[in-house]
């Protein structure tokens, strides 16, 4: 993927280039508004990651309406160390895709720019989603494994539906709380965790291989491959 | 403006003063011309008279029948009051009680009051000059000399009345100036007080519940309300302080031991996932501080909306019920079918979230947690969590509530202190508040929303 980063903290820029550069990520990095603005029209990128708060005379929002304005509809995901949410929402509505508060992970940063690239990418019309032998309807909603069908909970069929749509990406926990739950809080507990379990149980037991994958530090992926 | 007037109290005294003393001049006034002014109009209307009933026995009878006529009422004037004289053209006396025509009167017929001697007394008389026929001048009037002195004693009390009204308006100003004065320096002595750090004043109390001591209640409930938040800020930066330090001790602590050790060894790559999860949870921490301190400046009921309270209640025991049933405990849930609510649909979510995580956390494997939504007995909605772990001992239960503050039973258990805090914010927020009662065994939560919300 191609990624633009503007952001004007050199230590916060240096750990997302570095991070995403290693994991194959093409990245270029402004460092105040107005370089941000230029580059972001001037070249063709995956998916944008600006902060909120930027020197240059133009501020992360700024650069979100400029290029909305002129019909750029390139993902973008906002940085921002304002947590509140009623930011989030004001991020949001300005045309952002995506709100990661500072600090954060990179692992979250990453699994959320590869399912905003993605989406960019194909708006899949599909009405079977499919992942080996793993198919879900979407509407009829039912699913099946290797032809055996699947008894889904109405919100087991949401998190399946979510985990399918972006197979073979990582999806964080909070990704699946705001997704599927609509959440926009940390539950001390691991709630999600058994929720997953509980999913896991229903489409990978008695099958020889498991196709929902727990990533160590980071979230979980449903794909073929180990 | 003098320094004195700059009184709001004085001010106002001298303003009641004034109002007082129109009051009083109107008054007199009003005395006056119903009494003295009322005497001196009969005695115009009876000269008056005198002067037409001479003047037609002029035109009737002659010089003669005039004359005659004012002899006889001269006769018949007991009080030696009255006065008339007739001249002819030329001022010549023709008749009447007076010697001579007064210089005081002039060629102008019409009303006049100037001291005449009469019957030898030099006294003031209320004249009335008019032309007859034929060119005679008569002069009828009233010796009024009783009356002028009763005039002037009326203005002179009137006077002095005046200036013991102007001395009892001071006093009055002066009296009410103290009072207010006395009322507001007791407010004054508490604020200073406070400035100076003493928050435990209170303004004292007359128990007239009069405007003041209404004022001076309030006063001290906005006091006692500040010297809590106060105090409840010093808590929370001692308690950031001490809690905050323990896992950043114990942060600096791993990262020490990281350092002397040989480098790209496994356990240093654990040691630095470990340190990694304490920093996150001191992330979380901050969170919650800066998501309470939004809740406490009210300014979240900004993106209040209608929303479905029993779908929002369905929804977090959904959530919380593979991980209740992965410890072993029994969550059950009844809520009222089609509650609705006025607030903030996410902050709601996690007040409700955070009950039911403290509900899990400290219930016991084969314990129970039930959780119910529905209409309260004010008319406001109550949504209950009771669960049947160790519960919370009533002494405590007040504290539990308040930041940081972590019981006995939690005090080895994952989390800070200020799960109950933010649900108790929320509640607030929406106008209702977090109860903690006894649920024997174990903790019932009651969110209380209010009727209006």
């Amino acid at each position: 993927m191609k990624i633009l980063l503007v952001e004007d903290n050199p230590q916060v820029a240096q750990f997302v280039r570095k991070g995403l550069t290693e994991a194959g990520h093409a990245v270029d990095h402004a460092d105040n508004g107005r370089d941000g603005l230029f580059l972001a029209s001037s070249e063709t990128y995956d998916v944008l990651v600006l902060d909120r708060m930027l020197p240059g005379g133009i501020d992360g929002l700024g650069i979100i309406e400029a290029l909305r304005r002129t019909g750029n509809t390139t993902p973008i995901l906002i940085l921002s160390a304002l947590a509140d949410v009623d930011e989030r929402i004001r991020g949001l509505k300005a045309g952002g895709d995506d709100y990661l508060t500072k600090p954060f992970a990179f692992g979250e940063l990453e699994a959320r720019l590869v399912a905003l690239a993605r989406r960019g990418q194909s708006a899949s019309q599909d009405t079977v989603l499919k992942a080996g032998d793993l198919s879900l309807d979407i509407l009829s909603r039912k699913a099946s494994r290797a032809g055996k069908a699947i008894a889904l909970k109405p919100r087991e069929y949401k998190l399946l539906e979510y985990l399918m749509r972006h197979a073979g990406q990582v999806v964080t926990r909070t990704m699946l709380l705001e997704n599927v739950w609509d959440y926009h809080f940390d539950p001390q507990t691991n709630v999600i965790d058994v929720h997953i379990s509980n999913l896991r149980q229903k489409i990978d037991a008695g099958f020889e291989r498991p196709l929902l994958h727990t990533v160590r530090g980071a979230g979980y992926r449903l794909s073929e491959d180990a | 403006m003098p320094r004195v007037l700059r009184s709001t109290a004085m001010r106002l005294a001298l303003v009641f003063a004034s109002l007082f003393m129109v009051a009083a001049l109107l008054l007199a006034g009003l005395l006056w011309w119903s009494t003295a002014g009322y005497l001196d109009r009969e005695t115009d209307a009876v000269i008056a008279a005198d002067t037409r009933a001479i003047g037609d026995r002029l035109s009737d009878f002659g010089l003669a029948g005039a004359v005659q006529t004012m002899n006889e009422r001269i006769a018949a004037d007991a009080d030696q009051r009255a006065i008339y004289l007739l001249t002819d053209p030329r001022l010549r006396p023709l008749g009447g009680n007076v010697d001579a025509w007064p210089l005081k009167v002039g060629a102008r017929p019409g009303w006049y009051e100037i001291e005449l001697v009469h019957r030898d007394r030099l006294h003031v008389s209320r004249l009335l000059h008019v032309i007859l026929p034929g060119n005679y001048q008569l002069l009828v009037g009233r010796d009024v000399q009783d009356r002028v002195e009763i005039r002037n004693l009326f203005l002179r009390g009137l006077a002095w009345a005046g200036l013991a009204a102007v001395a009892f308006a001071l006093f009055g100003a002066w009296l009410i100036r103290r009072a207010v004065e006395r009322r507001i320096e007791g407010i004054n002595r508490t604020a200073t007080a406070i400035v100076q750090g003493d928050l435990a004043r209170r303004v004292p109390l007359r128990n007239t519940d009069d405007e003041f001591d209404q004022l001076v209640a309030t006063i001290n409930r906005m006091l006692d309300q500040m010297q809590q938040l106060i105090e409840g800020v010093r808590n929370v930066s001692n308690a950031i302080a001490h809690d905050l330090r323990t896992p950043l001790a114990e942060t600096r602590a791993r990262l020490e031991g990281l350092l002397r050790q040989p480098a790209g060894a496994e356990a240093s790559l654990d040691g630095i996932a470990g340190a990694i999860a304490d920093i996150d949870r001191l992330i979380g921490v901050f969170n919650a501080l800066l998501r309470l301190a939004e809740l406490d400046t009210g300014l979240r009921r900004a993106g209040f909306a209608r929303i479905d309270l029993t779908a929002l209640v369905e929804d977090a025991v959904e959530l919380y019920a593979p991980a209740a049933e992965a410890r072993g405990i029994a969550l059950t849930s009844a809520a009222s079918p089609g509650l609705s609510i006025t607030g903030d649909r996410h902050l709601l979510a996690q007040a409700v979230g955070n009950l039911l995580d403290n509900a899990v956390k400290y219930t016991p494997a084969g314990g129970s947690i039930h959780l119910t939504a529905g209409p309260a007995e004010d008319g406001g909605i109550a949504i209950t969590v009771a669960d049947s772990g160790p519960g919370i001992p009533e002494a405590e239960r007040g504290k539990a509530i308040q930041r940081f503050y972590r019981g006995d039973a939690s005090r080895h258990a994952e989390g800070v202190g200020l799960g109950l805090s933010l649900v108790d914010a929320v509640a607030r927020l929406h106008g209702g508040e977090l109860r903690l009662e006894a649920n024997n065994p174990g903790l019932l939560a009651v969110l209380a929303l209010p009727p209006s919300a």
